[in-house]
């Protein structure tokens, strides 16, 4: 997994529970807990910290994963404004996401791991995204895309009627628009 | 919080921003890297898109040069041969009229006989056909061995062109040598002085159409070198030790200088003039050695020559 990952958990923890906090989960974890962006760590290191993390505060795991990513997708948004700010709504991102934003992380990390994600369009208010990843981060695919439609102005509503999780070989995340 | 712990904490904050203030200008650097190293893939592979053509080029240069060697040595036989079957062409006429007046002169009454044979001696002398006659075994001979030597020659061209795929197998380098050197005949001639030194060598496991092209190449070059110099010889010997055969080629032309011999097997590398050579003979030649896992060697010296040596594994 991209240092990116980690050090923006790292912030989460931090802005929530304090460096106290931090520190308790990556002692607990076993880990010295210096991670940077622009290098990749184990999956299991990722999985064991998101893990200590849920126990420490104490919350569900779908919710604290959910949080994740939808805090994660500020901070990406804060660190590469251009991918949020060359699509003009929040459909349109979503659908650049396999052929623009992953294209860009493989340019710097010639080793990486991507998910596979496909979209299509069921009329004007509903979207199916294909997901699929051996990690099976659907929960923090849903995280991000919930932090996609806050940053362009959107309530959405996810449903999840196939899932890595339950069997499926891929996962189908119908994000459909809610009216106000 | 106790002011030293907020001066940690800022401390904290100063760091993790620097932090990514450097991991962005990683990002940033790794980026312009792979875009120039796209640019990079495509102008090599522009490149050895050129080259590919370059080296074809070269190949149909020879090709060529073959092909007027081979179209000599092919239109002197032929010559004869055609000029001998014409003349067989002239004698048929007069041959058939013979044979016929012999047969009538056969079936004559016997006091008719004597002016029959009478008729016949007439046009054995008229037609010139005891002259024929004394000439034709000559006549046969010339036209078979004409033929000999344009079947020798489609020989050694199949002996050159062996194989055209890139497959190895155990071959006579002394017979691709000869088979070379006769391709070449017409070229060199009389002119050139050619001393061979061929001790057989073991079976080399090679493509032998490609060393073919390497001793064609330098022959050639070897020839060029030598072109109207007084007692022009070109060297070629063979030797072989334990694990390797060793092939030279020399000739007693224009020495090369330090800058030649050192750009000798530099791709577009040329001495002749614009439009002559390709530049990249030298460079094929050096690549197909190389490939065979052998070297390729040049030594010159004012007023003795110059001298290529190729060593190549026996086992290939």
């Amino acid at each position: 997994m991209k240092g990116v990952v980690f050090n923006i958990l790292e912030d989460m923890v931090t802005e929530q529970g304090g460096l106290l906090m931090w520190q308790k989960v990556l002692d607990k974890v076993g880990v010295d807990g210096g991670y940077t962006a622009v290098a990749t760590y184990g999956d299991d290191e990722l999985f064991s910290i998101v893990g200590a993390v849920i126990d420490e505060l104490g919350v569900p795991a779908e919710e604290v994963i959910g949080a994740f990513g939808t805090y994660m997708f500020g901070q990406l948004a804060r660190r590469y404004p251009v991918f949020v700010d060359s699509c003009d709504d929040f459909f349109s991102f979503l659908e650049s996401i396999d052929s623009v934003i992953h294209l860009e992380v493989r340019k710097l990390m010639t080793e990486t791991q991507l998910p596979s994600i496909k979209c299509t369009r069921i009329g004007d208010a509903q979207l199916l995204m294909d997901y699929s990843s051996p990690r099976k981060l659907c929960l923090l695919a849903e995280g991000l895309i919930y932090g996609a439609a806050d940053h362009y102005g959107n309530r959405i509503k996810i449903e999840h009627p196939v899932c890595m999780h339950k069997g499926a070989d891929h996962c189908d995340l119908q994000v459909s628009l809610v009216n106000e | 919080m106790s002011d030293e712990a907020e001066l940690y904490r800022r401390a904290y904050e100063r760091e993790r921003d620097a932090r990514k203030a450097a991991e962005q200008v990683v990002e940033d650097t790794t980026r312009e890297l792979y875009l120039k190293n796209q640019k990079l893939e495509e102008s090599l592979k522009q490149l050895k898109d050129q080259q590919r053509v370059l080296v074809q080029n070269e190949k149909l240069a020879m090709l060529g040069t073959l092909a007027a060697g081979i179209a000599h040595e092919i239109n002197n036989p032929m010559a004869f041969v055609h000029a001998n079957l014409e003349s067989l062409a002239d004698y048929l006429d007069p041959y058939q009229e013979l044979v016929e007046k012999q047969a009538q002169a056969l079936d004559l009454p016997y006091d008719q006989q004597a002016a029959a044979k009478e008729a016949i001696a007439k046009h054995i002398k008229q037609a010139d056909l005891e002259f024929f006659q004394e000439e034709l075994p000559d006549l046969m001979s010339d036209t078979r061995e004409g033929l000999e030597r344009v079947r020798e020659i489609i020989g050694n061209l199949r002996t050159f062109a062996r194989t055209h795929t890139q497959e190895r197998r155990s071959a006579d380098l002394v017979s691709g040598i000869q088979s070379t050197l006769k391709l070449l005949n017409s070229q060199f001639r009389t002119e050139v002085i050619i001393q061979q030194s061929l001790q057989p060598l073991p079976l080399v496991h090679c493509n032998l159409s490609e060393l073919n092209q390497v001793f064609l190449n330098l022959l050639v070059n070897a020839g060029h070198a030598v072109e109207g110099r007084k007692g022009a010889t070109i060297g070629i010997a063979t030797r072989a030790d334990e694990e390797k055969v060793h092939i030279e080629i020399s000739d007693n032309g224009c020495e090369m200088s330090e800058a030649v011999k050192e750009q000798i097997f530099v791709p577009f590398f040329t001495t002749k003039p614009v439009g002559k050579g390709t530049g990249m003979g030298m460079s094929i030649a050096y690549g197909i050695i190389s490939d065979h896992g052998g070297e390729i060697e040049v030594e010159s010296q004012e007023g003795v020559g110059t001298k290529f040596t190729i060593t190549l594994p026996i086992q290939g």
